[in-house]
């Protein structure tokens, strides 16, 4: 791409914010919609910063239980995946049961989960860590198939033990799809925290959207949005682009 | 194999709820599920209007999907027709598809009100991403090898696009249309569930909310069966389609 259609790709982006946020801004100020519906970006950035000081325990709290149910959501993924690919035979058995978790509605679980887990982080974290799991098993089974065996074959043939093997030629091979995994199980598992969160949580970033929500604070609600968009984005944007880096190699 | 997974997961649980000295407020036992299951679905009065409110969630979905393709494929192939266009949006677009969509429902009920609309909505917003990504993607990763041939054999522009880069990228277009409809299913449910007003969410809230555990998870059950079975037609639809 030259300098110039990028230059102008770039103009195209930021015009098309721009005339966004106008019209955004326009259909509050001229009441095309309810001020009790629609904040402006005006009004919802200026209380950004209060709403941000006042709810930074729920941020915590959001954080810490995302955190946590990501890296249980991970941890079990890559063990239980790594198991799988060590025989084809279950990889027959279980592949279709994981792709069909990824695109069945667990959220129909949820109510069940209020039974057995009550409404405290527990609930939070499992459902969080259960929606991450799923897309992120299936995408170690794919990273698995990245191996070839002619590479293998050669490592072994070279003299390199098992475990630089694994180091060296496994690991590698799988990194791109095991990265970009990790995007997908993330955005799924703030999906899952988040709409605990909304349904029956008592703290986190969920809970503060749900609140304003309930009480008609607009602009603290939009506000309260904005800011978790942009935690959230930053933290998948950070994924992305070391998905990205990591299948560099490839292209 | 796989069967008999899930046949040893049934006994599992029939006899963990069984021998057990687990609430029956908690968990109902295997059998018991299973014949409420039945029940329901023939006719149990003690379940209102199941058949009225499964419609209504199936219609949600039905009217989510059809305008997940519609816009879906209509913004793929403008991102695709134009590098330039492509360029400038796709960015937005991926900024757009890391946002946890869920924070975004409140608002939805606060703009469009509580029913089927911000449901619809909501499933919509969930599963356009991804048809969005793997039409356009589709249509742009086709080999360029392939347009110089048809080109040099003197095809139209017309022909060249449905002869060569339609069959070309269906693959693709049509996992992004799979994918979408499971994204749209899991919107529509969602939604209903967090906001309690008619379907299957209303359905299952209500049984919650009664302690009415049997019932509860036989609904559950019925919607998971919702989910495998729109998916497997899905599937099949797809085996026939793309060769």
């Amino acid at each position: 791409m030259t300098r110039r259609e990028h230059q102008l790709s770039l103009l195209i982006r930021a015009s098309a914010i721009v005339l966004l946020l106008v019209l955004w801004e326009l259909a509050v100020r001229l009441g095309w919609i309810d001020k009790l519906f629609l904040a402006g970006p005006i009004e919802a950035a200026l209380r950004l910063g209060p709403v941000a000081s006042k709810v930074a325990p729920d941020i915590l709290a959001t954080l810490v239980e995302f955190g946590s149910a990501f890296c249980i959501g991970i941890a079990l993924s890559v063990t239980l995946g790594f198991a799988i690919n060590q025989s084809p035979y279950a990889t027959a058995v279980f592949r279709p049961l994981l792709v069909l978790g990824v695109t069945v509605p667990k959220v129909t679980l949820l109510p069940l989960f209020l039974l057995w887990f009550g409404i405290d982080k527990t609930p939070i974290i499992i459902f969080g860590a259960l929606s991450g799991f799923f897309p992120m098993v299936v995408n170690v089974m794919a990273a698995g198939t990245e191996v070839k065996p002619n590479q293998l074959l050669l490592a072994r043939a070279m003299g390199y033990g098992r475990f630089d093997i694994l180091r060296k030629v496994t690991f590698p091979a799988m990194l791109p799809v095991l990265s970009s995994g990790m995007f997908y199980a993330c955005n799924a598992a703030m999906m899952g925290v988040f709409i605990v969160e909304l349904g029956i949580a008592r703290q986190g970033l969920g809970v503060v959207v749900h609140g304003y929500a309930v009480t008609f604070r607009t602009p603290d609600l939009y506000a309260a949005v904005l800011l978790t968009a942009s935690i959230t984005v930053a933290i998948n944007m950070a994924l992305w682009y070391l998905a990205r880096y990591f299948g560099r190699w490839r292209r | 194999m796989r069967w008999g997974l899930v046949l040893a997961i049934l006994v599992i649980w029939e006899a963990v709820t069984r021998l057990g000295s687990l609430n029956p407020i908690i968990v109902a036992p295997a059998s018991v599920v299973l014949l409420q299951v039945f029940r329901i679905l023939f006719g149990d009065t003690t379940v209102p209007n199941f058949y009225l409110n499964t419609a209504i969630t199936l219609g949600e979905v039905i009217a989510s999907y059809l305008i997940t393709i519609v816009l879906g494929v209509f913004l793929g192939f403008v991102f695709a027709s134009s590098k330039l266009i492509g360029d400038a949006f796709e960015p937005i677009l991926l900024v757009l598809y890391a946002i946890p969509k869920i924070i975004l429902y409140p608002l939805l009920i606060l703009i469009l009100g509580i029913g089927a609309l911000p449901n619809i909505v909501f499933g919509v917003l969930l599963g356009v991403f991804v048809v969005i990504f793997n039409t356009s993607a589709g249509l742009r990763q086709v080999e360029p090898n392939y347009l110089r041939l048809a080109h040099s054999l003197g095809y139209s522009e017309r022909a060249i696009f449905f002869k060569v880069v339609l069959p070309a990228a269906a693959p693709t277009i049509m996992a992004g249309l799979r994918l979408g409809f499971g994204y749209t299913i899991i919107g529509v449910i969602t939604a209903e569930l967090l906001v309690v007003s008619v379907g299957l969410g209303w359905l299952i809230d209500n049984a919650t909310v009664n302690y009415l555990t049997a019932q509860l998870y036989a609904l559950v059950l019925i919607t998971l069966g919702i989910g495998v079975a729109g998916n497997s037609l899905f599937g099949a639809i797809e085996r026939r389609w793309v060769k």
